[in-house]
C-alpha cells in the first residue's frame, strides 16, 4: 500500500474513493438510522423538540435584523435588506462549518462503535453531513418567509432562480463531504485540530464575503485575498441563486465546482489512506 | 471454506509504539512532507500476536485462554474485522458479530427500542430483520416496559441483557465472544449459555476468549493457549486447560514455565516422571487392544527425582477426534495423598471395560493438587477395543434383551 509515486498513489486514491462508495452504499440503512439518532437525540428532553431547527435560524435572523437595521444600520451594494443578504451567506456557512467542528470528534466520540462493535469508519462522518444538511434544509423555509416578508414590503423581487437551489447547495454539499471525511481521519492522530479548527474557521469567515461583499473590500492586497478565497465563489454561487435571482456567470460556477472536487478528492483519499490506522488510534 | 467458517493462516499483529504525540510527529510534517504516505516502519512496535493458525468448523467452538497481555483479545478483534492482521490472513465466511462489549454504542438519550435497532443493524441485520426480532430481544433481555424508555434509565442490569440479546438475536455465521458470558444474575446467565448452545446446533462457529476454565471445559471443543502473543498448545480442550493450569500453578510457585517435551503433547517440571502407560489386560499382560465389556487396567510406571507430598494421579480417555469419553483422577476418588519418595507403579482397573469398539487416546498425569505438573503427557498411549459387530459411539454397557412373548428366536451361541 506504501506507495511514493505519485502516479500510484493516485491509482491508490482512485480505488479508495471507489471503495468508500461502496462501503457507504452498502451501509445506507444504518446510516440513515444514525442520522434520524442524530436528530432525535438533539431534541430529546426539550419541551419545542423539532421546532428548534426551524426557530433557531428564527432567532438567529431576528438577532440580525436588529443589530444590522437599528444598531450598525450596514449597507451593501444590492437591492435586498441587509439581514437577509446576511442571512443567505450565513446558511451555507453554518453549514459547513457546524459539519466540520462536528467531524474533529465525531469519530473520538463513537469510539465505543469503532472498537467494540464492527461499525465502518466512514458511516460517522456521512452521518455528520447528512444530518448538518438536514438542518440546513429545515432553515431554508426561514429564509424563503423573510425573502417573502421584503417582496410585500416592496424592497426585493422574488427570486425566481431558487429552482436552481439543489445545484447551487451540490458544491457545497461534495467540498463538505470532502473535508468532514479529511478533518474526522487527521483528528483521530492530530487531537490539537479541534482547537486549531475553531480559529482558522473564524479567520475564515471573516476573509470570506459573507458579511460585506468583495466591492466593499478596499481594493488591493485584502480585496485580491477575498477574491482568492476558494470559500468566496461557493458564498456568491449560493447567494446568488437563492436570493439574489440571477445566474452566477460560468466561471464563478466552474471555480466553485473545482474546489469542491479539490476537497472531495484530498478528503477521500486522505480518509481511506488512514483508514485502517483509525480504529487503533482512537 | 464450505465446512471451515474461520481460517487464520500465519497472523501476526503489530501496534505501532507510537511517540506521545501520536504517528506523525506534526500536522505539517505529514502533510508536507509526506509522512502520511509512506508506510510506517515495520520493525518498530509491540508484536502482540505472533505466527497464528487457527482454523475454526462450522457449529465448532473453540476457546483462546491464557495470561493477560497474551493476544487473546487482539485476536478476536483479528477475526471480528475491527483490526486489520500485520501479516498473514484471516478469512471469515458469512456473518461476524462480535460480543466485547455488551450494549457498546448504545445511545443514553434514546430509546431502547430505537437502540435495538441501530445496535442490530451494526451487527448486520436488516431494520426489517430487527423489526421482527424486536418481541424476541425484548422477551429475553426481560426489561419490559422499559424498553420505550430512554437507555439512560436503564439499570446496569438491563443494560447488558439487552446488549447481550440483542447480539444474539443476529443470529450469526461466526461469533467472537470477549468474556461476557457471566453477567447479570444466574438465570440470564443460564440463559445466555442456553442461548450459546442453540447457537452451536444452528451451526454458528464461536470463537470464545475467557479466564474462567470451567466455562472454557464446558463449550469448547478445542482450545489455544497464547502466552506472549504467541500459540503454546492447541489441542482438545482438557488437555491445553490442565496445561494452563499447570502453567500457572509453577509461575505461582516462582518456578519457570514447564519444560515442553515432544512436540508440545508432554510438559511438566519433572520433579516426578510417568516413564510408561500402558493398558494391561484381565491377566495383567500388557495389550494393545481388548474385547468391549472384558477386565482391562491402565498402568502408569513413575519414577521419583524429589519426594512429594502434593500429588494427584489421573486419566484421561478420549477418541481421536478429540471427544471425551472419560476421565478420573486419584484427589476426584477421594484418595488423600501421603508421601511419594520412591518409584513405583499406579494402577486403574476396570473390571469391565465397557468401550465401544474403536480406538481410544490415552493422557496421564502426575501434577499437584493445584494444578501444577509434575508430568502431563498427552496422548501418551492408544489403545484398540474390538467387538464382534461395530456401532457407533463410545459407551457399550453391559445388555440384555427381555420379550413379552416368542417372538424371536434366541441367537445360535449366547456368551
Amino acid at each position: 500500500m506504501g506507495v511514493a509515486a505519485g502516479a500510484g498513489a493516485l491509482s491508490t486514491a482512485g480505488v479508495g474513493i471507489q471503495q468508500l462508495l461502496v462501503t457507504l452504499h452498502r451501509q445506507r440503512g444504518l446510516i440513515l438510522v444514525l442520522v434520524e439518532r442524530e436528530l432525535k437525540a438533539r431534541y430529546r428532553g426539550t419541551v419545542l423538540g423539532y421546532l428548534w431547527s426551524l426557530l433557531n435560524p428564527i432567532l438567529l435572523l431576528a438577532v440580525y435584523s436588529l443589530v444590522f437595521t437599528l444598531v450598525i444600520p450596514a449597507r451593501v451594494p444590492t437591492h435586498v435588506p441587509y439581514p437577509l443578504f446576511l442571512f443567505a451567506g450565513l446558511l451555507p456557512w453554518l453549514f459547513a462549518s457546524g459539519a466540520m467542528l462536528d467531524a474533529s470528534v465525531v469519530l473520538l466520540d463513537n469510539g465505543p462503535l469503532l472498537k467494540k462493535v464492527m461499525c465502518p469508519p466512514e458511516v460517522f462522518p456521512a452521518v455528520t453531513v447528512i444530518s448538518h444538511l438536514v438542518h440546513h434544509l429545515l432553515a431554508l423555509p426561514v429564509l424563503f418567509v423573510g425573502i417573502g416578508v421584503a417582496v410585500l414590503a416592496g424592497r426585493a423581487t422574488f427570486p425566481l432562480t431558487v429552482l436552481l437551489a439543489p445545484l447551487a447547495l451540490l458544491p457545497w454539499v461534495v467540498a463538505v463531504s470532502g473535508l468532514v471525511l479529511l478533518i474526522a481521519a487527521l483528528a483521530v492522530h492530530f487531537r490539537d485540530l479541534k482547537d486549531l479548527l475553531h480559529n482558522l474557521l473564524s479567520l475564515l469567515f471573516f476573509l470570506t464575503p459573507i458579511i460585506y461583499t468583495p466591492e466593499l473590500v478596499p481594493a488591493g492586497m485584502l480585496r485580491r485575498l477575498v477574491l482568492a478565497n476558494p470559500v468566496t465563489p461557493m458564498i456568491q454561487v449560493y447567494r446568488d441563486v437563492l436570493l439574489l435571482g440571477r445566474i452566477p456567470p460560468l466561471a464563478v460556477w466552474g471555480w466553485a465546482s473545482l474546489v469542491a472536487l479539490v476537497c472531495w478528492g484530498l478528503g477521500t483519499a486522505i480518509f481511506m489512506r488512514l483508514r485502517e490506522t483509525l480504529v487503533e488510534t482512537v | 471454506m464450505s465446512e471451515v467458517a474461520v481460517r487464520v493462516s500465519g497472523v501476526s499483529k503489530r501496534y505501532p509504539m507510537r511517540p506521545q504525540r501520536g504517528r506523525f510527529h506534526s500536522l505539517k510534517g505529514a502533510l508536507l512532507r509526506g509522512e502520511l504516505w509512506a508506510r510506517e516502519q515495520a520493525k518498530d512496535g509491540f508484536l502482540a500476536l505472533s505466527g497464528v493458525d487457527l482454523e475454526i468448523a462450522r457449529g465448532e467452538t473453540v476457546a483462546v485462554i491464557g495470561p493477560n497481555a497474551s493476544g487473546k483479545s487482539t485476536l478476536l478483534k483479528l477475526v471480528a474485522g475491527i483490526l486489520h492482521p500485520t501479516s498473514g490472513t484471516v478469512e471469515v465466511a458469512g456473518r461476524v458479530t462480535a460480543l466485547i462489549e455488551l450494549g457498546a454504542g448504545f445511545h443514553p438519550e434514546i430509546s431502547g427500542r430505537e437502540n435495538v435497532v441501530i445496535n442490530g443493524m451494526m451487527h448486520g441485520l436488516s431494520r426489517a430483520e430487527v423489526q421482527r426480532r424486536l418481541p424476541w430481544i425484548v422477551d429475553f433481555a426481560d426489561v419490559g416496559p422499559f424498553i420505550d424508555q430512554p437507555i439512560k434509565t436503564f439499570s446496569s442490569g438491563m443494560y447488558v441483557r439487552l446488549g447481550f440479546a440483542v447480539a444474539v438475536a443476529a443470529e450469526p455465521d461466526v461469533l467472537v465472544v470477549d468474556e461476557v458470558l457471566a453477567v447479570g444474575d444466574q438465570a440470564f446467565t443460564h440463559k445466555c449459555l442456553d442461548r450459546i448452545a442453540a447457537l452451536q446446533r444452528r451451526g454458528t462457529a464461536i470463537l470464545l476468549v475467557s479466564h474462567d476454565l470451567a466455562l472454557v471445559e464446558q463449550l469448547a471443543h478445542r482450545t489455544l493457549y497464547l502466552r506472549e502473543g504467541r500459540p503454546v498448545m492447541s489441542g482438545h480442550t482438557p488437555a491445553v486447560v490442565s496445561r494452563y493450569r499447570s502453567d500457572v500453578a509453577s509461575q505461582e510457585a516462582g518456578e519457570a514455565a514447564s519444560e515442553v517435551r515432544v512436540g508440545g503433547k508432554r510438559w511438566g517440571n519433572n520433579a516426578v516422571v510417568l516413564t510408561s502407560v500402558e493398558l494391561l489386560d484381565g491377566q495383567g499382560r500388557a495389550v494393545g487392544s481388548v474385547r468391549t465389556g472384558e477386565a482391562a487396567a491402565l498402568r502408569l510406571a513413575y519414577h521419583v527425582r524429589e519426594p512429594q507430598e502434593d500429588f494427584v494421579f489421573g486419566i484421561a480417555i478420549h477418541r481421536e477426534d478429540g471427544s471425551h469419553v472419560f476421565g478420573t483422577n486419584t484427589d476426584l476418588d477421594g484418595f488423600r495423598p501421603q508421601r511419594l519418595d520412591q518409584d513405583g507403579e499406579v494402577r486403574i482397573e476396570f473390571p469391565s471395560l465397557q468401550l465401544a469398539p474403536g480406538r481410544y487416546l490415552v493422557d496421564a498425569a502426575v501434577h499437584a493438587v493445584g494444578g501444577l505438573a509434575y508430568d502431563y503427557a498427552c496422548e501418551v498411549c492408544t489403545f484398540l477395543v474390538t467387538a464382534p459387530v461395530g456401532w457407533p459411539g463410545c459407551y457399550a454397557p453391559a445388555h440384555r434383551w427381555r420379550f413379552s412373548g416368542p417372538a424371536f428366536e434366541a441367537p445360535p451361541s449366547e456368551p
